[in-house]
């Protein structure tokens, strides 16, 4: 039963991205796959997907060392640090909306906390969002910001399982901390670090409120990205039909994405997590 | 030769000069504290800024850079709650967030309980198909579940918003939950069955009452899915007193002109501190749960 509500309107948007309605109300014409060529003969879709793929390239390139280092640093921290791991999962607590308002008040050109320790530094007055580069990273680090809990708690999750006789062992041995992270920690917790990328990719590509809530898309098309395309077809040009086409295109990335997921677990001989 | 080759190996590797222990520990100290620090840091000094811009006045929110305001107000806070659409907002996102917990626990728990209790045929490929939609993302269901509410009458409607949400976290309730109830131990129903128990006790006075820290990790998960959701209350809504918190606060956003900073930071605060409490409050539980039912 929930499968199918689930799955019903997945079928529902395949089905009607083959169709074309010319106004609102009018009978719907069957186009078969008109709608994909002219999307994919369209600049501004085209434009979208080059700026998805920058949009979760980066926020991956961002999340994932981020997430790294703080699931290592929390490994160790014992005892009364221990409370840290209930402060690292705040920011899964918060709406992508209200992430984006408190990125845009940190980040503002005029009083953003940001902006005065970067200051501080010689680096004067970012526009954070009237430039395009920089408007695409405040992008990154907020949809960073709002998942890396979930990055964080997976590798650590996998530190926990890494065999503690091993370590010490290296450590008899003579290897540093730092070999060890590279040698033995992190080759065994290759699925945990592979789950997180693909989770992460997921988030980034599906993120809709947060690059909306900061950036509505802007400057200049520079955050357009599939999702906040999709929404504009959608309920400020209301061409439902085309819409569904760029949903089947998302879902497509998707799959793509868990396909890789399936094959690196199994690769490493992992039941299907 | 292979017992004594290790003893005469390991001090060469090892020269332990206490002066080098130290270095290396106090080393590795700095190590461990400036990425707790940055994380620290990255973590909650966003939020302690939203919060101290919150009790600003508007113009203070540049004159005065301070983490504690110069001039504490509550201007921001008042200017929210006078705000039409707030109330009404705060009431839907309750009552939407306590409907979906509700709806998911009473939908998921005998489900669960069949799938960890009875063997029937497929009953290992029906679970895995139960986790399939959790694959697909809720924007793609966005404007399918338009199309659909649309067609239904159903837009604008708080039942639409709670069955909606619901839809979208059952998958991994189920999954929590049969990952719980397979760890309460067999016997213990057993015995009561023995003792003449009918299914229905058994669950009530056994299985329940065990799986209390898991009912509650779930309904924290469902509510805050339903208290954070943008995407499909964007698509089921259209009318102001239909809307949830995370929409009203986006249309706050979208407000040309002069923005009523302090506001923003009050509105995004008052999003978070319920669901704060609430997770507070019941943290102890939740981290059981999730420990006991999904890392098994």
């Amino acid at each position: 039963m929930v499968t199918a509500l689930l799955l019903f309107p997945v079928v529902y948007a395949v089905f009607g991205s083959l169709f074309d309605t010319d106004f609102i109300g009018g009978s719907p014409d069957f186009v078969g796959l008109g709608q994909y060529v002219d999307l994919f003969q369209d600049p501004d879709f085209v434009w979208s997907i080059g700026r998805t793929l920058v949009f979760v390239t980066g926020v991956l390139v961002i999340g994932i060392p981020l997430g790294l280092v703080f699931a290592f640093a929390l490994s160790r921290a014992t005892g009364k640090l221990r409370f840290l791991r209930g402060v690292t999962i705040v920011p899964y607590l918060i709406s992508g909306i209200a992430t984006a308002v408190i990125f845009r008040l940190i980040l503002n050109r005029d009083f953003g906390e940001v902006n005065r320790v970067l200051g501080f530094f010689g680096v004067e007055d970012l526009a954070w969002f009237s430039n395009p580069t920089l408007a695409m990273l405040a992008s990154m680090l907020a949809q960073v910001w709002s998942d890396l809990p979930l990055v964080i708690l997976l590798i650590l999750g996998g530190l926990m399982t890494v065999d503690a006789d091993l370590l010490d062992a290296a450590d008899v041995d003579g290897a540093t901390g730092w070999k060890r992270a590279w040698r033995i920690s992190i080759p065994l917790i290759i699925p945990q670090l592979a789950l997180a990328t693909i989770l992460l990719s997921y988030q980034a590509l599906t993120s809709l409120g947060v690059i909306l809530a900061l950036t509505g898309g802007g400057p200049v098309d520079a955050t357009r990205t599939l999702p906040i395309a999709l929404y504009e077809t959608a309920f400020i040009d209301l061409e439902t039909n085309k819409a569904m086409a760029i949903v089947v295109v998302i879902l497509v990335f998707n799959a793509l994405l868990t396909l890789v997921y399936w094959g690196i677990s199994r690769r490493y001989d992992l039941e299907a997590a | 030769m292979s017992v004594t080759a290790p003893a005469t190996m390991s001090p060469e590797r090892r020269p332990a000069s206490p002066f080098g222990d130290r270095m290396k520990r106090s080393l590795r100290r700095i190590a461990i504290w400036v990425p707790l620090l940055a994380l620290a840091i990255w973590t909650i000094y966003p939020v302690l800024m939203t919060l101290s811009i919150s009790f600003k006045t508007k113009a203070d929110v540049s004159a005065d850079p301070g983490l504690i305001p110069e001039n504490p107000t509550l201007d921001g806070y008042r200017s929210v709650l006078e705000r039409q659409g707030f109330q009404d907002a705060f009431l839907n996102s309750m009552v939407v967030g306590l409907g979906t917990a509700l709806l998911t626990v009473v939908l998921a728990v005998p489900a669960a309980y069949a799938f960890a209790r009875f063997r029937f045929r497929g009953r290992h490929l029906l679970l895995l198909f139960t986790l399939l939609p959790r694959l697909i993302p809720g924007l793609g269901l966005m404007v399918p579940m338009y199309r659909i509410a649309v067609f239904l009458g159903a837009i604008d409607l708080l039942l639409t918003l709670i069955v909606a949400f619901t839809a979208t976290v059952l998958p991994l309730a189920v999954w929590l939950f049969v990952g719980f109830f397979q760890q309460v131990p067999r016997e213990l129903e057993e015995a009561a069955n023995v003792d003449g128990s009918s299914l229905y006790t058994r669950i009530r006075y056994i299985v329940l009452p065990l799986a209390f820290p898991a009912i509650i990790t779930v309904g924290v998960l469902a509510f805050r899915e339903a208290w954070n959701e943008f995407n499909l209350v964007l698509a089921l809504t259209s009318s102001p007193g239909s809307r949830t918190l995370p929409y009203e606060l986006f249309l706050m956003t979208q407000t040309t002109g002069f923005q009523d900073n302090p506001g923003q930071a009050a509105f995004a605060i008052m999003t978070i501190i319920p669901f704060i409490f609430i997770y507070l409050r019941l943290e102890r539980y939740v981290v059981s749960g999730l420990t006991s039912g999904a890392l098994k």
